[in-house]
This record gives structure tokens, C-alpha cells and sequence, in this order.
């Protein structure tokens, strides 16, 4: 496979990356600030999500209902995130839009123009958000999950908490803002169809600002408990349980995310087969690899109805267990197979690539080449898995569990 | 790209895209059969047989199924709705020759009981997962409540109840009935090889048998019926609307996707400014399905129990004036942008071929390429969607609402008649 990577530093530090596609008519981009949960001061969970709304309520010269408008004229399809490390917005479009749609996003980031009447809606909205988790047990207890496995602040829930977003005032937030859109640590990336050098110069233009000094790094604190329940009286127990592992750049990642694919890869693979297929204990069972840059586990989910709850626990923590006994040839095989088909079908979708290259860049501080990972993934074998696992067992486990009544 | 299309003497047909410069594949089986070809007594047949073709056939369990699968690292899934049940796979090229025959061989299903009776607790547990989802709940329920006996309004997953009555027996005669060569759809998409295809369909899938196949087409106009449930453990207000449009083979379809985006997509229709960007909703959204013969238009909208009164107040005026003031040509200039860029977006990769493929050949029996779509999109007029309108009032829906208990004298006339019912 021969990819091309484009990349161009701004003069303010802005990382700028492309990755041309010939068989797209479309681009997608990404922009990936350095605004995310954990890099929150303390005391304002949520304002994440407030940011996301608010800086589209008017920008540049539009107000709210004219970005907006200027935004779907362009046919553009809309995405933003709030992760542990960034916020993340981007766009998929047909590749003609592309210079108006950075002349509108440039707005957004440099000069929104964050009201307080605006800021009161966008707040309210984020306060919803986190109301409407309780109906939504499955989301939350995988939420609750990665807040009580992470040490603080890394697994900060990114939609926040009531108290902390009510105290949110709109001064406090515009500082938030200032500080944490910090330009020289930003990574924007596009994937499509596009030309390059005059990408590089609009933006150029458009961030045209000085460098600014790096955030401070965040500092950790403890994890919490290691089981917790949540009441509700809904029709199924949500499970959500973590385990630490090797973070993304450890030499050891590969054959982590082998391991984890034994485990739950496909449908042949061991949770799915003991879990569903053999007992039938749940609908929807699953556990992959959750990678931060400080910190990584292996995240599983399964809701189940009460009265099963406790053997799925069971069952879910036992196959966890005896991972490291033994694994098969052909279960490597086809652990590999998957991870390595997955990524050349994920390639034809201009977004996927856009975020792909983008994250990498942050994690790695550099992209890797698909061959690369191809060949990393080929590499591994039943030994190196094997040994992997035995040097880095999958033991002590954060569980979270929503339903009706409470497991051991 | 190139069409390719060929029918068996037995009624199968064979479809197809070639896409040589795409790096995968897709290909699935588009069986027309849903809940609303399903007996009462037999209600959520259509998922449960579904799942149970992943169990294997006579030659194969369904361990050996899941692994003939994954050694291919084929993403593939299966979905059944109201009337299809899709079976599909995107694949790298190498592997799609073997994904193909592994589909054509699931085709005909061995339906063991001791696998029937694993995978009914499989089920059930889906039914009380979709319990715990008030916002796929609250759609389920306002479709019964909106098709009130018309076989469209039939639940999908079916009852904890029709699904534990269910025998292995009844699947086995429903499955004779509904997999006929002639009630199915083979469809391919992306870089693979027509001939080789071909040749594997008309070896294997020749000697299935046609059957006398149909479904009763009827138009419903909607109950128009309003209901709240209540259910304690709940937070939020969650409302669905229904009203009736034009069905899959109506030209007009465009015209009512477009309105639809109009008044509810996510960002930058009229419920959006209304109702989200200023906070009275957290989410609101309209969208249009085209059904078989039917059609509706369903919106989904979600609030706290304070702002129902106003939400619904507002929902009625943005009706009331779209019946009264129309449309804008910059709305529905929008509108358009937005779909055409999304459709274009969808069809770059091979598995959103496929499913345009498949569907328009399960309703159209024709062949739309992206352009056809993209123009049909384009020609669509303000006066169109004005006639679309008059035709079918927005405002006249069926309406169904879940939420938490309430204090009693807060209700008001206007949000309908109310149930005692708990669930």
C-alpha cells in the first residue's frame, strides 16, 4: 500500500497533515485542540462540552444563525468530540468546499463570539446532556468506568457533572478558552481530495498568530474503588469492567491489541463464544483496547438481565484469567487477519483517515505508515503474545455496574 | 462503475457494481421479509431467524461459522426491520470469492433446536436491552400506536412473550416460506469479478425452489392517537411524533426526504433553531422512512418534564406555519447541499453502495446510479414540496411520549389522552 503524507508546521506551531486519496471526491479535516476533560482546571467538569456548543453561537462576523447557515450551505457534515486530551472538531464535505469551510472554522476558533445570553443556552444544553445519561445506563456506566480506572484527571467524564457546570460561569469559561485553545499545540489534518500547498498557505494566513508557550503537563492523582454500583430499576444490569495495560507507545502494544482481538476481536473470538454463543447470557458482550498517552486498559461492556448478572461477571472475568494459559495458533491467525483487514477497509473513508493521522501524530508524534502497522501486527506470534501476557497479566479489575441489584 | 444484473430461472436475482479501483468489497443478501409479513402468533420470527442463519448448517456449527468469518477478517452484521431482513459483508477483494459462498451457504440453514433454544435467551436479552433504550423504545411504540393494526406497525424484536411461545417448528415453516429464491437478492459492490460471481450463484443457488411469495400493500393513513407512559426509573421526556408520506416506489420520495431535513435535521432545521439552540430540547429530529406502499415521516424529541408543554407548543407552531407560510427556496437549497454531499460521501465506500444497490432493487427493481439520485435530488422544486405538504399534514400525527411519573395536576389537555399503563 503506498500512502502519502503531507505535513507542514505553521509559523505559530500549528501542526498541519494530509493524506491525498485518489478514489474521493470528498475531504474530511480534523482539528484536535488541546482542550479536552483532563486538561480542565478543577472544579469545571463539563465545560468541554459547553465549549463545543458555545463557540458556534456566532463567530467573525455571523452571528449564531448565520454560521449556522453558512455552515450547512456548504452541504458540510458536522462532528466534534470531547476526549480526555482534546477537543476535537471536524468536517466531511465535497472537496470544492473546503477553502470557504476553513474560512468559517478559522472564525470559530480565533473569534467566536461567546455571549453571555449564548453561553447560558449552551451551558443548559451540557446540564441536559448529563441528565440524559441516567437514561441511558449503557453510556453511562462505560463513562463512570473510565472515571473510576484512570487516575485523576485522565478518566474525567467529558459531559461533566451537574454541580461543577452550574458553578460554570461565562467569564470563567472565556478564560478557559483562551488558555487551552493553544494554537501551538493544536494538529489539524485533512484526507480526500485536496491541494496541499494551497491548504498550507490559507492557513497560513488564517492562524497567522505568535507561538504561545506549551500547557502545563497534567499532574495525577489516586484511582478509586474498585467496584461500584449504581442503582437503577432498569430491565438489564450494565456491566462495565477495565483492566490496566501497555499504553499505545510501549513495545508491547502490538501484541497487546493481539491479545485483546483474541479476546474479543470477532465473533469467533473467546468472550463472544463463552459468553453468548455458549450460555446465551447476553445480547451485546465486547472488550477493546482503550488507549490514552499516559495510561491504557482493556475496556469491556455487557448488559445482561439481573438474574444472569452475576455468572456474566463470572464468565467475562474467568476468560480474562485464562487468557495468558493458552492461545492457539489459529486464534492468532485470525487475530491478525482481523486487525489487519480492518485497517485497509477503514482507509477508504476520508474522515476515518483525517482522525486516524491526526491521533497518531499526537500519540507517536509522527504517523505511521499502514505498512508499518501491517507488518508490526505480522510480526507477533503465539510465543510473543503468550509471553506478553504472562509479563503484563490481566488482573485487578475496576468494575461499574448500573441496574437493579448490586454483583460481588 | 459498471451494472451488472442476471436472474435466475428460479427467481433469484443477482446484482452487481464494479468498482475496480475500490480496496474492498461488499456483498449481502437483501431477503424480503420483516415483522409485517408475520403471523401474530409468530411476531418477532423475522430477528429470531435471523439470528439463528448465523448458527450453521448442516455442514457447519456455528463456532465453525464465526471462525470461517473472521479468518477472513470480514466485517460483516445482519438487520431486520419492519420488511427486509439484510445480511452484509465488506471484505478485502482477496477474500470476497469465500465471504460470497459462506453467505449463499448460511442461505440455507439447518434450525437446530438445541440452538434455537441458546439463542431465545440471546433475544430476550435484546428485548430487555431496548428497554433500557427509552429513545428506541418510545419509536417502537409510537409505530404500533401509529400503524394501530396495520401489519407495519409490528414490533420487530417481538414480546418476551411471542418470542418464548415461539417454536422451532413455526421458524422452520416461516423460513419455507419467506427465503424463496424469488423474495431474495443477491448484491455485490466495489472491486470484485462478475463472472466468478455468477458462476458460484448459478451452482449453488440454483437448485433452490421458488414459492408463491407476497405481501399485502396497503397505505395507512396513521391513528393520529396520542399516549403517554410512564415509567418511574426515567429523567427525561421522551417524545415521538408519526404522520403518514408517500411510499419506497414514489418519485415524490425526494421531496419528502428534503422536507424532512428541513424541518428536523440535527443542524440547521427549524426544530434545531426552535427547539435545541434554545435549550428547550436536547435533541429533536425529524426523519422520513419509505416503506413499502407507506410511508412516515417520525420525529424524536427529548426534554425535561418542565418544557413538554412548550416543546409541544412549538413543535405545533412550526407545523402550523410551514402549512401556512411554506417553505423557503434558501431552506430547501440547504437541505439539498447537505444531502447531496452526504450521499456522496456515503457511496465512495463500497458498503454504502451496496445498500442503495440492494434497496432500490428490493423496491424498485431498478438500477439509480449516484447521478440518478444526485439529479432527482437537484430537480426538486419549493412547489413540490409545498404539494407534498398538502397532501400530507405534518401536523396531523400520532403521537407517544415515555417519561418520568408526574405530579397529576400538572397535565394539561393538550398533551393528549393518557394511560395508566407501567411497564
Amino acid at each position: 500500500m503506498t500512502e502519502r503524507l503531507d505535513k507542514h508546521i505553521l509559523k505559530n506551531g500549528m501542526v498541519l497533515l494530509g493524506e491525498p486519496m485518489e478514489a474521493v471526491e470528498s475531504v474530511a479535516f480534523v482539528c484536535m485542540l488541546p482542550g479536552g476533560a483532563a486538561r480542565l482546571p478543577d472544579g469545571c467538569c463539563g465545560a468541554g462540552s459547553v465549549i463545543d456548543d458555545w463557540i458556534f453561537r456566532g463567530a467573525g462576523d455571523r452571528n449564531s444563525r448565520q454560521l449556522g447557515d453558512a455552515l450547512d450551505g456548504l452541504g458540510l457534515h458536522r462532528a466534534s468530540s470531547v476526549g480526555s486530551s482534546h477537543i476535537t472538531f471536524g468536517a466531511a464535505l465535497e472537496a470544492e468546499n473546503l477553502p470557504q469551510a476553513l474560512d468559517l472554522y478559522a472564525d470559530i476558533i480565533l473569534e467566536p463570539h461567546l455571549k453571555k445570553d449564548q453561553f447560558e443556552l449552551a451551558r443548559q444544553l451540557a446540564i441536559d446532556g448529563v441528565h440524559a445519561l441516567d437514561d441511558d445506563p449503557r453510556q453511562k456506566v462505560m463513562l463512570k468506568l473510565r472515571e473510576q480506572f484512570y487516575p485523576s484527571p485522565l478518566g474525567r467524564s467529558t459531559l461533566g457533572n451537574i454541580d461543577e457546570l452550574t458553578a460554570l460561569t461565562a467569564k470563567s469559561t472565556r478564560a478557559i478558552i483562551k488558555g487551552n485553545f493553544n494554537l501551538s499545540e493544536t494538529i489539524f489534518a485533512v484526507a480526500g481530495k485536496y491541494d496541499f500547498d494551497a491548504i498550507a498557505g490559507q492557513m497560513e494566513n488564517l492562524f497567522e498568530t505568535g507561538r504561545k508557550k506549551l500547557l502545563e503537563p497534567v499532574t495525577f492523582g489516586a484511582k478509586s474503588s474498585e467496584y461500584t454500583h449504581i442503582h437503577n430499576d432498569g430491565a438489564q444490569v450494565h456491566i462495565g469492567l477495565m483492566t490496566e495495560t501497555v499504553k499505545p507507545t510501549d513495545e508491547d502494544y502490538y501484541n497487546a491489541m493481539v491479545a485483546v482481538s483474541v479476546l474479543s476481536g470477532g465473533m469467533s473470538a473467546r468472550l463472544f463464544t463463552e459468553v453468548r454463543e455458549k450460555r446465551g447470557l447476553c445480547y451485546a458482550i465486547g472488550a477493546r483496547y482503550h488507549g490514552l498517552k499516559d495510561a491504557a486498559g482493556v475496556m469491556c461492556y455487557a448488559g445482561t438481565t439481573p438474574e444472569n448478572g452475576q455468572k456474566t461477571l463470572d464468565v467475562i472475568i474467568g476468560e480474562f484469567n485464562r487468557l495468558s494459559e493458552g492461545i492457539s495458533e489459529e486464534e492468532i491467525q485470525r487475530a491478525k487477519v482481523g486487525l489487519k483487514s480492518s485497517l485497509i477497509l477503514q482507509s477508504e473513508s476520508s474522515s476515518s483517515r483525517a482522525g486516524g493521522i491526526a491521533g497518531d501524530y499526537y500519540m507517536f508524534g509522527r504517523v505511521r505508515n499502514l505498512d508499518e502497522i501491517k507488518n508490526k501486527v505480522e510480526a507477533t506470534s503465539v510465543d510473543s503474545v503468550l509471553g506478553f501476557l504472562r509479563n503484563n497479566k490481566f488482573q485487578d479489575f475496576t468494575v461499574v455496574t448500573i441496574g437493579p441489584k448490586c454483583l460481588k | 462503475m459498471e451494472f451488472k444484473k442476471k436472474k435466475l430461472t428460479n427467481g433469484l436475482n443477482l446484482i452487481g457494481e464494479v468498482n475496480k479501483s475500490a480496496k474492498s468489497a461488499a456483498v449481502g443478501f437483501f431477503v424480503k421479509t420483516g415483522a409485517r409479513d408475520e403471523p401474530e402468533q409468530v411476531n418477532g420470527v423475522s430477528h429470531f431467524l435471523e439470528h439463528m442463519l448465523f448458527k450453521g448448517t448442516e455442514r457447519l456449527s456455528a463456532l465453525e461459522v464465526n471462525e470461517a468469518f473472521d479468518r477472513t477478517g470480514t466485517e460483516f452484521n445482519a438487520a431486520t426491520s419492519e420488511e427486509n431482513t439484510v445480511f452484509f459483508a465488506k471484505v478485502l477483494p482477496e477474500y470476497l470469492i469465500e465471504v460470497t459462498k459462506l453467505w449463499i451457504e448460511l442461505m440455507r440453514p439447518a434450525l437446530r433446536d438445541e440452538d434455537f433454544d441458546v439463542e431465545k435467551n440471546v433475544i430476550k436479552e435484546e428485548i430487555a436491552m431496548y428497554k433500557d433504550l427509552p429513545s428506541f423504545d418510545v419509536m417502537d411504540r409510537c409505530r404500533s400506536l401509529h400503524f394501530d393494526g396495520h401489519p407495519c406497525g409490528n414490533s420487530v424484536l417481538g414480546s418476551e412473550e411471542s418470542v418464548g411461545n415461539l417454536t422451532a417448528e413455526q421458524m422452520r415453516g416461516y423460513f419455507a416460506r419467506r427465503y424463496a429464491p424469488n423474495n431474495m437478492v443477491l448484491a455485490c459492490a466495489g472491486n470484485f469479478d462478475w463472472g466468478q460471481i455468477c458462476s458460484i450463484v448459478e451452482e449453488s443457488c440454483s437448485k433452490w425452489q421458488k414459492q408463491a411469495v407476497g405481501r399485502k400493500l396497503e397505505h395507512c393513513p396513521g391513528s393520529k392517537k396520542k399516549k403517554r407512559f410512564e415509567k418511574p426509573n426515567l429523567a427525561r421526556e421522551h417524545i415521538c411524533l408519526m404522520s403518514p408520506g408517500v411510499p419506497a416506489q414514489d418519485p415524490r420520495r425526494f421531496a419528502a426526504l428534503l422536507l424532512a431535513a428541513i424541518v428536523g435535521d440535527d443542524v440547521g432545521s427549524r426544530f434545531f433553531w426552535e427547539l435545541v439552540d434554545k435549550a428547550l430540547a436536547e435533541a429533536a429530529a425529524m426523519q422520513f422512512g419509505a416503506m413499502d406502499g407507506t410511508g412516515v415521516f417520525h420525529s424524536y424529541i427529548r426534554c425535561s418534564s418542565e418544557n413538554v408543554t412548550e416543546v409541544l407548543d412549538t413543535i405545533k407552531g412550526i407545523f402550523g406555519s410551514l402549512s401556512k407560510n411554506g417553505i423557503t427556496k434558501d431552506e430547501l437549497k440547504k437541505a439539498k447541499n447537505k444531502m447531496l454531499s452526504a450521499l456522496v460521501i456515503k457511496n465512495e465506500l463500497p458498503m454504502g453502495r451496496l445498500l442503495d444497490l440492494g434497496f432500490n432493487w428490493i423496491y424498485l427493481e431498478q438500477y439509480r446510479t449516484i447521478e440518478d439520485d444526485i439529479s432527482a435530488i437537484r430537480a426538486v422544486t419549493v412547489d413540490d414540496v409545498h404539494s407534498l405538504m398538502e397532501q400530507f399534514n405534518l401536523g396531523d400525527f400520532t403521537q407517544l411520549s415515555i417519561g418520568p411519573a408526574q405530579d397529576r395536576g400538572q397535565r394539561t389537555e393538550d398533551r393528549g389522552q393518557k394511560t395508566e399503563d407501567r411497564f
